[in-house]
């Protein structure tokens, strides 16, 4: 679209181009999103990036998708809504992530919305917890629309159960060691409420007062690193009965083939599924070897 | 007397809410199927004028005031993105 000459300069409206900032595509996506939701009675809070509540987030600092916690029963609506514009699944839940929390979905204007029943660290079962961390909940204007988003003390818990998780500390100054202290006391209710004091210990430091949970061993992963063979051990250690178990290993040697079609940047072929399931082995092998090898 | 302002399905972000330090512009879609839709530099302002609605004369004020510039030099261009913006449904008269 273009306009005669005067005041206007030349690039006065047009389509925006696929390198239109990250940001600003993030914020629309958000409000996309939940426009979807609003026209089908689908629950949700949006989570991080535009959605953190001010005084939590560093200045500046942008998301490069949209995480939103969908009530998991109404999964199903979401996914048909995002799809019905163009949203593609790229991983799905049991391949998303080592919680199988979470499924994303590309779309050619709005990138990566990252889908959440759960948040990791929460053990509460997911419909129950959703509640939970909707319960304070706000509305905040993201892209000029009202999106729902959980309240402070959910919030702060949120951020720091996501950099442990992602074996850092980048959101725990603001989200934890500057709270006040009766929201940090309030931050610890919530995760008691929700299943998730280990997950919490690990994000503030005191994870070694939790050394007899089964899930332990994972959240030192997260926070200390290791081998696969290491994070396979703790994800073991930490699946809650004989069936999670068994999945889990049946799991453990398997292609995920969503993150191969990422790196390849399209579907594998069978041959290269079979060639990095080889791989993988080996790897697996080698790693078990040098541990057998230490003194 | 028509007044104008955002169409109530439309979402948009401005630089300012992205605190970045650029060329003023806006990005805005229909939510939730319509396309991303830049409007940078002097649209961006217009844009922003909209965002507090009124009649042609008030946006056209409005924009002036933002831009140091008088509503003689702007208002023939303002009339005539304000009947784009219109056109493609993201503006609404009433």
């Amino acid at each position: 679209m273009s306009l005669p000459g005067g005041w206007h300069d030349e690039r006065m409206t047009g389509e925006v181009e696929r390198t239109a900032p990250i940001a600003a595509r993030v914020h629309l996506a958000h409000a996309v999103v939940q426009k979807l939701a609003d026209d089908r009675g689908i629950d949700l809070l949006h989570l991080k990036g535009p959605a953190v509540l001010p005084g939590l987030r560093p200045e500046g600092r942008h998301s490069s998708d949209v995480d939103v916690l969908v009530r998991p029963s109404h999964l199903s609506r979401l996914v048909e809504a995002l799809e019905s514009i163009g949203w593609e699944q790229r991983t799905d839940f049991t391949t998303g992530s080592v919680f199988a929390h979470a499924a994303n979905w590309w779309h050619d204007d709005w990138g990566w919305v990252d889908v959440h029943v759960s948040w990791p660290g929460v053990t509460l079962d997911p419909e129950q917890a959703f509640d939970v961390l909707g319960r304070e909940g706000q509305v905040r204007a993201i892209a000029h629309r009202d999106c729902p988003v959980p309240g402070l003390i959910a919030q702060r818990l949120i951020l720091v159960l996501h950099s442990a998780r992602s074996g850092g500390a980048v959101d725990v100054d603001l989200a934890w060691q500057q709270a006040p202290t009766a929201d940090q006391d309030a931050v610890r209710r919530l995760a008691g409420e929700l299943g998730a004091e280990v997950a919490l210990a690990a994000g503030i430091g005191e994870l070694e007062l939790h050394r007899g949970a089964p899930t332990y061993a994972l959240w030192h992963h997260f926070l200390h690193g290791g081998s696969r063979w290491d994070e396979w051990r703790a994800r073991l250690a930490a699946a809650q009965g004989a069936r999670a178990k068994a999945h889990l290993l049946t799991s453990a040697m398997r292609v995920n083939r969503d993150h191969l079609r990422m790196e390849l940047g399209r579907p594998p072929t069978p041959q290269e599924v079979r060639s990095r399931q080889l791989l993988r082995v080996r790897r697996a092998a080698t790693e078990l070897a040098e541990r057998v090898r230490r003194p | 007397m028509t007044r104008y302002r955002i169409a109530d399905d439309v979402a948009w972000v401005s630089q300012e809410d992205l605190d970045v330090d650029e060329v003023p512009t806006a990005y805005l879609t229909r939510v939730p199927g319509g396309p991303p839709i830049l409007l940078e530099g002097s649209g961006c302002v217009v844009w922003l004028a909209l965002a507090e609605g009124g009649t042609l004369e008030e946006v056209t004020a409005t924009a002036a005031s933002m831009s140091d510039s008088t509503v003689e030099d702007i208002s023939a261009d303002v009339a005539v993105l304000v009947d784009q913006l219109v056109a493609i449904r993201v503006v609404e008269e009433h």
